[in-house]
């Protein structure tokens, strides 16, 4: 069990700055996710927590021992890759005993042994024989994981080790990887554009942004709380509505550009003009009632849900709505939110 | 895959297809024909069945002794350019190189240029430093252009590997020597194979440098057959001829078996 | 040891040996061709170029080349077009087929087309069975004869080199074009053939390339009286033993590849920048 300490790593390539400074602390066991859109440096951090790539400046140390000038083979890491980085020459089970051979862990029969576990902890013991080519996506990726823990590495890194597989292998995966996570207990670093995989997986999320850390936090308040319009935008795709922070009968309420209000949390103190971000999932559309009122633009069917296009105060806000009342487009209908669930954010 | 082919057109299509694979072939199967013949001249077709030229082949000291030297010669040229080639086409597939696509060029430089021109070149160099040409020059200018195709075959299984297989064998603690020997090799072994099989094939039959660098001692078969031509030949030739076409079809069978020739079609 | 030095202890024999046995014996050849009794001359140009002999073999090599470049081009095009449609069996063989006389040796095949074109051989026996050719008629140390040989050893590069560019065209695009109007020549003609050509160009400059710089063929086809460039360069190493005349045919050759080879390198820069 370890702890992995990032200290101010910059990164950049010749002029390029990919990394501005980010630092870091993961406590021993923890399941963190760096979460972000391409590019946005993510697999450049879990690259130098590998040692594949040096840092500019910074430091990195593993358990307490500084490890910023160690290649990779001297790293007690393991990294899980994207493309799985299978050795296609060897079967399963010499794939999975690879790392405790480089490493000269343990003897042969002990190697043996370890491996063997492994493949049985993903449930692939009874194709140890085949080749890697011989085996599907699933099943490729489940080797890679097993050749990712057979070391019992201080650190595992993971690298959007999901993102090759269909969308209900990687609802498995999820599972499987939570379930991994808890018995071993890796102190785990988890690279993803997908939010919610980030969201469900991780103890602690990053979400990063042109090699800034945007925010980090436990999965719940990086949703709830979005701090900024970028953390907005990318978690749950908000709407993102200019107004202004008026009191009416003694309470806050944003008012919109056609003078129409939106009820605000009783204690909210924000001032002056704001940007409010609005969930789709979290508004309420209704034929009448109290709220905002606006006109449908275009629905769209999800099958279990409807989203609608609706146009508010010359803007357009995106809203998920249940297929119980279904509206056409040129409907007027009311919007209605939770006043707790309306986020302001500063202009 | 396309349909609606008017139908006249796909009927000159298999006979356009059927005249030049004949075409192709011709002069392969006219050898082969000729050499089985009773005849005491070259004839075709070809007048009974005989393969008293096959035995005439065997018990021949000039040919058994060019076949000899063809031989070893193709031997030592694929060992000598497996090894250069390949090495080289890890290191340019790698990309860490000072100018690698400089030395990416440089290596495959001696297949753009016509034989003729490097043959008189070695031949001048050779003479004007060393005096006589011997089978050491042959063994290094055959090495030279045998490594290009090498090159060229280890890039291509390499190109299809998995980027990131040295990285992900660092990540498991693999050192220098073991990710070059543990990993890679075995990724470039089906280019390594292709591309010496085809030294091999290249240098047996090779004929412009022999040609060049030929003397009374050092008549390689091509050079051997070409000298026969060149006078009056028997159907002794054509059948020393046939067995190297035999040669190359078994050659082209194993490269199919090892990489599939249909790889190389579309490189 | 860092990443650059491995790699170049691995390039590192190869650059050697490269360096001192491929370019040092060209370049010994340049300056060869520039060489006279009594130092520095371009004699030896002069005596070429001078010479209407050997402007005439000039003239032959280009023309030879050129026809044999453009008969690959016309039926390579066609051949490696049918190969990418049909079934992979089928492909295969076709492959196999334009693979079996690229790897065997030259000389074994102009042997075959020796006995093909010879007086009593099969081509002049039928023509001469049509009525088309008169008794006595040979092929064999004709231009034809060069023709016919060359085409053959050159036929499988230009198809090769097309089949590398057709089979990575989208067959999609084919479909489309059939959807928008064309019928299958029109589509073969606007969307193959142009997606095609720098296939076509490669394997066109290949076989121009190997066509003016190949000896076996022209030698043992055409005969002594019919020379090309390469032949008479051979004649000069072997039979006159005036190298630094056989140093500047070779120049010559190589500074008309060169030329050809320019336009092409340009060409696939300006598409790729």
């Amino acid at each position: 069990m370890s702890d992995v300490r990032l200290d101010a790593i910059m990164k950049s390539y010749g002029p390029v700055a990919v990394l501005h400074g980010i630092s870091l602390d993961i406590r021993s066991g923890e399941f963190i996710s760096l979460l972000g859109a391409s590019g946005c440096g993510k697999t450049t951090l879990l690259r130098i927590v590998a040692g594949l790539e040096e840092v500019t400046s910074g430091r990195i140390s593993i358990d307490g021992r500084d490890v910023t000038a160690l290649p990779p083979e001297k790293r007690d890491i393991a990294m899980m890759f994207q493309s799985y980085a299978l050795l296609p020459h060897l079967n399963v089970f010499e794939n999975v005993r690879f790392p405790l051979r480089m490493r000269k862990i343990g003897t042969r029969a002990e190697q043996m042994e370890m491996a063997a576990a492994a493949l049985a902890t993903v449930q692939l013991g009874h194709l140890a024989d085949r080749r890697p080519r011989q085996l599907s996506g699933g099943q490729q990726q489940r080797v890679a994981l097993a050749r990712a823990i057979v070391s019992h590495p201080k650190v595992l890194l993971l690298d959007e080790p999901l993102s090759n597989l269909d969308a209900r292998l990687r609802e498995d995966m999820q599972v499987e990887l939570i379930e991994l996570h808890k018995r071993l207990g890796l102190t785990t670093l988890f690279v993803t554009h997908d939010q919610d995989e980030a969201l469900s997986l991780s103890d602690r999320v990053v979400l990063l942004n042109n090699g800034w850390v945007e925010q980090q936090g436990s999965p719940s308040e990086i949703y709830d709380r979005p701090a900024t319009e970028f953390a907005s935008n990318f978690i749950g795709s908000a709407n993102l509505i200019d107004a202004t922070i008026v009191e009416r009968d003694g309470r806050p309420m944003a008012m919109l550009a056609d003078q129409q209000c939106l009820a605000l949390a009783a204690g909210e103190a924000a001032r002056g003009a704001v940007r409010l971000a609005l969930r789709q999932e979290d508004m309420q559309l209704a034929a009448s009632g109290s709220g905002i009122s606006g006109t449908v633009r275009t629905r769209v069917f999800l099958g279990a849900q409807n989203r609608y296009v609706v146009e508010v105060a010359g803007a357009t806000i995106r809203v998920l709505a249940a297929n119980a009342a279904v509206y056409a487009t040129g409907d007027p209908v009311v919007l209605s939110i939770d006043p707790a669930r309306v986020r302001l954010l500063t202009r | 895959m396309v349909k609606a082919v008017p139908l006249p057109l796909r009927i000159l299509a298999r006979v356009f297809v059927a005249v030049t694979v004949l075409g192709l072939l011709a002069p392969l199967i006219v050898v082969v024909a000729a050499s089985v013949s009773e005849n005491q001249y070259i004839s075709f077709p070809p007048q009974g069945f005989s393969l008293i030229w096959y035995r005439k082949v065997l018990s021949s000291d000039d040919y058994m002794s060019a076949a000899a030297l063809s031989f070893g010669l193709a031997l030592a040229v694929t060992v000598a350019a497996t090894l250069i080639g390949g090495a080289a086409a890890i290191a340019i597939h790698r990309r860490k190189l000072p100018y690698p696509q400089l030395i990416g060029a440089v290596f495959i430089s001696p297949l753009m240029l016509p034989t003729i021109i490097y043959a008189i070149g070695m031949l001048m160099l050779w003479s004007s430093m060393f005096g006589v040409v011997t089978v050491f020059t042959l063994w290094i200018s055959h090495t030279i252009i045998a490594t290009p195709y090498v090159v060229r075959t280890t890039l291509a299984v390499l190109s299809d590997s998995d980027p990131f297989l040295e990285e992900a064998a660092r990540t498991m603690g693999a050192n220098r020597l073991q990710r070059l020997m543990l990993v890679v090799v075995p990724q470039c072994l089906p280019g390594l194979a292709a591309g010496a099989f085809f030294a091999f094939n290249l240098s047996f039959d090779e004929a412009v440098l022999s040609l060049f660098l030929r003397k009374p001692d050092l008549t390689t078969l091509p050079v051997e057959i070409y000298s026969k031509l060149e006078f009056s030949p028997d159907p002794s030739v054509a059948a020393v001829s046939s067995i190297m076409i035999a040669l190359t079809v078994v050659l082209i069978i194993v490269i199919d078996r090892v990489v599939g020739i249909k790889k190389f079609a579309s490189t | 040891m860092t990443d650059r030095t491995e790699n170049m202890l691995l390039v590192g024999p190869g650059l050697l040996l490269l360096a001192l046995a491929f370019l040092l014996p060209i370049f010994q050849m340049l300056s060869l061709s520039v060489t006279g009794p009594s130092g520095l001359t371009l004699l030896n140009f002069v005596n070429f170029l001078g010479d209407p002999f050997y402007l005439g073999v000039l003239w032959r090599t280009i023309r030879l080349s050129l026809l044999i470049t453009v008969i690959c081009a016309l039926i390579g095009f066609p051949l490696a077009y049918i190969i990418s449609k049909v079934g992979s069996t089928m492909r295969l063989w076709l492959i196999a087929i334009l693979i079996l006389p690229l790897m065997t040796s030259v000389v074994v095949r102009t042997f075959g087309w020796m006995v093909l074109l010879s007086r009593s051989g099969l081509i002049p026996q039928v023509l001469q069975g049509l009525g088309l050719a008169h008794r006595g008629f040979a092929l064999i140390q004709t231009e034809t004869a060069i023709v016919i040989g060359m085409v053959q050893v050159l036929l499988p590069f230009m198809t090769l080199s097309v089949l590398g560019v057709i089979a990575r065209i989208d067959p999609v695009l084919e479909e489309a074009a059939r959807t928008m109007g064309c019928s299958f020549l029109q589509t073969v003609r606007t969307v193959v053939l142009p997606l095609s050509l720098p296939g076509i160009i490669a394997g066109s400059l290949l076989a121009f390339t190997l066509s003016a710089s190949s000896f076996v063929t022209p030698n043992l086809l055409g005969g002594a009286r019919i020379q090309v460039l390469a032949t008479s360069i051979y004649n000069s190493v072997t039979q006159t033993l005036d190298w630094p005349f056989a140093s500047a045919q070779a120049v010559i050759l190589f500074a008309g590849i060169i030329l050809t080879l320019i336009p092409y390198v340009r060409l696939m820069g300006d598409g790729r920048g």
